[in-house]
């Protein structure tokens, strides 16, 4: 027991023990004197701070230093309590030498494990690209070599090289995606892209397979869906959703593919009627490494990444995937669903000739945003105000709040078409407002949607915002045009829902 | 901009004066340190309160490892406090590492502040011998870090993934807010190392304000040959010797640290 300036005015014979002074020896001194050095500084800025603000500390790790030996580390517990009109720390110590060594232990095994993965991540890449190098000599030769006249004999092989390194090949651009995934450095390339031409290019790579099985491919595009995405990896997304489907489907089977609109939503469906999913594997499809134990992916072969790499494709996309089924061999059923979105212009390329009428007549032609109603959110003012009059210089009719709160309250007094929000404000931002509108939207029928400013460029941002609910993420400084075409976009979204 | 300042920094304002004073707390520790020094102050000063960026209740978000590895960080947040809220001719009350932030403000923009009050200050914790005894050699500082390591991330929670990339867990995160001033063990050891692997002996000479070293006679981290070392070298400095022990005089000696100040400021 020791007092705030320090002076230690009761202890027990166990403490005596264990530093190895005698009682009124130890009287003297501040209690600080009895920790190691690293221990009194961690007293004097975290212990004894905390101990008299908020009244009781638990669990604080100190090391003990006695008079003679090693230093020993302690729990210590203390709470601070009144007697004879003073007050009193009241701390009970408990070693925990050998605990101690258990930590220190299993913490350098963590930390030498993350290296080691690490390492690992890094060499797994390295050789994942070294991989590729050979093969560009192999492929590239074996093309060459074909063209020449040669022997049926010859032709075969060379055939049979060809083939098997395209497979090879296939297998290392997987090894190579799921490098990039766990380094972080997956990437898209955002642009408008029709879903339904994705999905029917992949249709006709897959379809010589099909046939070969006489699988029956049905077709069904509801809409048409705009999304913004990388049109080469969602490419893959379908070839991939697809190929699986008719490898793990028995000949004369079916497999459906059906496109449709649900909300603010793409959704895809891949349904076959082949071996099905057993109930316990269903939560590991997604992961990496892991296939299902049975014949099909025995015979043919493949790393158990597809599957991994395409969850990870969609959720740069900000959307998801699922997969069911009722049992085996009744079929599996992959859903993927995707966000309607509209993205920064410059980068759209497929979708130019729908933003012809705009591109170059920006300034005599605005026209889309005539009456509608914006509100901008946004604690600071030189921001609202940049929003308000580039809103109203395209005819739009701006509505400003400086917080979230008062943004609800318009949102539910003034029912905006629209809502561009920034997202860092202080207290509550941008993610608890869209919060609230998905809340409010879910009770409405005619939905407003919302767009998210932010300082932060990246795609993790991006995913971040996507997924919270808003329908487009801008990064700032704001583009005037960028923002119209954006604007008008979500605008006719909206009215056709 | 002012709006986001201040809510970054969790500054509060109250008192009943114009005189504005600054308290800053130090490593390890935030605003809610003062709550024993400021009601001495409270009628006749307008007290400013903050919590550095990576402390307290400030937005973590604000937290940048490039500029608060160093003092100079720590100091462009008093300035931009001063700047935000208008503030000129401050007083300025710093706890132990605060007192060098203070000092640091103070030679960059020395408009902004009256005079500096630094309790248990120190230029440099370590050693630097024949000349100089800060107190600690560096392997003390490495002991230090380590067992911030154990007490933050603890035991219970030192197998889960960091907290602050866990944010589908934010009662990981309040828990540690209940038990320390700062949540993320990252940024604790940032501060941690910004304090005491600092050496700014060479910049005392360049404090021109009017300076208070409040000194306790025995104190394990800054020893009273650091108060002596800062006052020698601080043209325009005083030095006050606190007969007590510990490091925080302003929790441990309230009533003794308040009448220091204001005898040296002369509203006593």
């Amino acid at each position: 027991m020791f007092r705030d300036d320090g002076k230690i005015v009761e202890v027990n014979d166990k403490l005596l023990d264990l530093l190895g002074y005698e009682r009124d020896e130890l009287l003297r001194l501040h209690v600080e004197k009895i920790f190691s050095v690293a221990g009194r500084i961690f007293y004097q800025t975290h212990f004894f701070p905390l101990l008299k603000i908020k009244g009781s500390v638990e669990e604080i790790y100190l090391d003990l230093r006695p008079r003679t030996g090693e230093t020993i580390p302690v729990l210590v517990n203390a709470v601070r309590q009144e007697r004879d009109g003073q007050t009193f720390n009241d701390s009970i110590f408990v070693a925990m030498r050998q605990r101690s060594q258990y930590e220190d232990e299993i913490l350098r095994a963590k930390r030498e494990a993350e290296a080691a993965t690490r390492a690992k991540d890094e060499f797994f890449s390295v050789v994942s690209h070294e991989l590729r190098t050979p093969l560009n000599a192999i492929t590239g030769w074996a093309q060459m070599i074909k063209n020449r006249s040669i022997d049926d004999y010859c032709r075969r092989g060379v055939e049979a090289i060809e083939r098997s390194a395209r497979i090879q090949s296939r297998l290392i651009e997987d090894l190579l995606d799921l490098s990039r995934i766990i380094s972080g450095k997956m990437k898209i390339e955002v642009r408008q892209i029709e879903l339904g031409e994705i999905i029917s290019r992949a249709i006709e790579v897959i379809t010589p397979a099909a046939e070969a099985k006489h699988i029956r491919l049905e077709v069904i595009l509801e809409s048409d869906a705009y999304v913004s995405g990388d049109a080469a990896r969602l490419q893959q997304v379908f070839w991939n959703l697809l190929s699986n489907a008719i490898k793990f489907t028995p000949k004369y089977g079916r497999v459906q593919i059906r496109l449709g609109r649900v909300n603010s939503s793409v959704e895809v469906s891949i349904s076959d009627t082949g071996q099905g999913i057993k109930a316990d594997f269903l939560p590991y499809v997604f992961e990496r490494f892991r296939q299902a134990d049975n014949a099909a992916t025995t015979r043919e072969g493949g790393l158990g990444l597809g599957m991994a790499i395409t969850r990870n494709i969609l959720e740069l996309h900000g959307g998801t995937i699922k997969a069911e089924s009722p049992g085996e061999n009744m079929g599996a059923t992959f859903t993927v669903c995707l966000p309607v979105t509209i993205v920064h212009r410059n980068e759209n390329v497929a979708g130019e000739e729908l933003w012809a009428g705009k591109t170059d007549e920006t300034s005599n032609n605005h026209s889309d945003l005539e009456g509608l109603n914006v509100l901008v959110v946004d604690d600071d003012v030189d921001g609202r105000y940049l929003m308000t009059t580039i809103l109203s210089l395209y005819k739009a009719k701006p509505i400003t709040a400086a917080s979230v709160a008062e943004a609800f309250e318009k949102i539910e007094s003034l029912k905006p078409d629209l809502v561009i929000s920034d997202i860092e404000m202080p207290g509550e931002n941008g993610f608890s407002l869209i919060k609230k509108l998905n809340a409010f939207n879910e009770k409405r029928k005619r939905k407003i949607p919302a767009i998210a400013l932010t300082g932060h460029v990246g795609q993790a941002e991006r995913l971040k915002v996507l997924k919270a609910g808003f329908q487009v993420h801008l990064a700032k400084p704001i583009e005037p045009e960028e923002l119209l075409v954006v604007i008008a976009n979500l605008a006719n979204w909206s009215n056709n829902e | 901009m002012t709006n986001k300042i201040l809510t970054r920094n969790n500054v509060k304002i109250f008192g009943q004066g114009s005189q504005p004073v600054i308290f800053a707390h130090g490593f390890g520790c935030d605003q809610n340190m003062w709550r024993f020094l400021t009601p001495g102050f409270e009628p006749d000063f307008k007290i400013v309160l903050f919590d550095y960026v990576g402390s307290g209740k400030s937005d973590l978000t604000a937290f940048n490892p490039a500029r608060y590895d160093k003092l100079d960080g720590y100091a462009k947040d008093v300035i931009e406090i001063c700047d935000a809220l208008a503030l000129s001719d401050a007083i300025f009350i710093g706890h132990s590492v605060s007192g060098m932030v203070g000092s640091l403000a103070a030679i960059e923009r020395p408009e902004l502040f009256q005079s500096l009050i630094q309790i248990g200050p120190s230029p440099c914790y370590i050693n630097h011998p024949p000349d100089y005894t800060g107190g600690f050699e560096r392997e003390d500082i490495v002991g230090l870090l380590d067992m911030m390591d154990k007490n933050y991330i603890g035991w219970a929670n030192f197998l889960a993934p960091v907290i602050m990339k866990n944010p589908d867990r934010p009662e990981l995160g309040a828990e540690l807010e209940e038990s320390f001033c700062s949540t993320d063990p990252r940024i604790a050891r940032c501060f941690a190392e910004a304090t005491f692997f600092a050496d700014n002996r060479g910049d005392l000479e360049k404090v021109k304000t009017p300076s208070l070293i409040v000194q306790v006679t025995d104190d394990a981290i800054a020893p009273v040959s650091v108060g002596e070392f800062m006052h020698r070298k601080m043209p325009n400095s005083r030095l006050h010797l606190l007969e007590a022990s510990g490091h925080c005089p302003h929790m441990s000696h309230p009533q003794e640290t308040i009448k220091v100040i204001k005898e040296y400021l002369g509203t006593y």
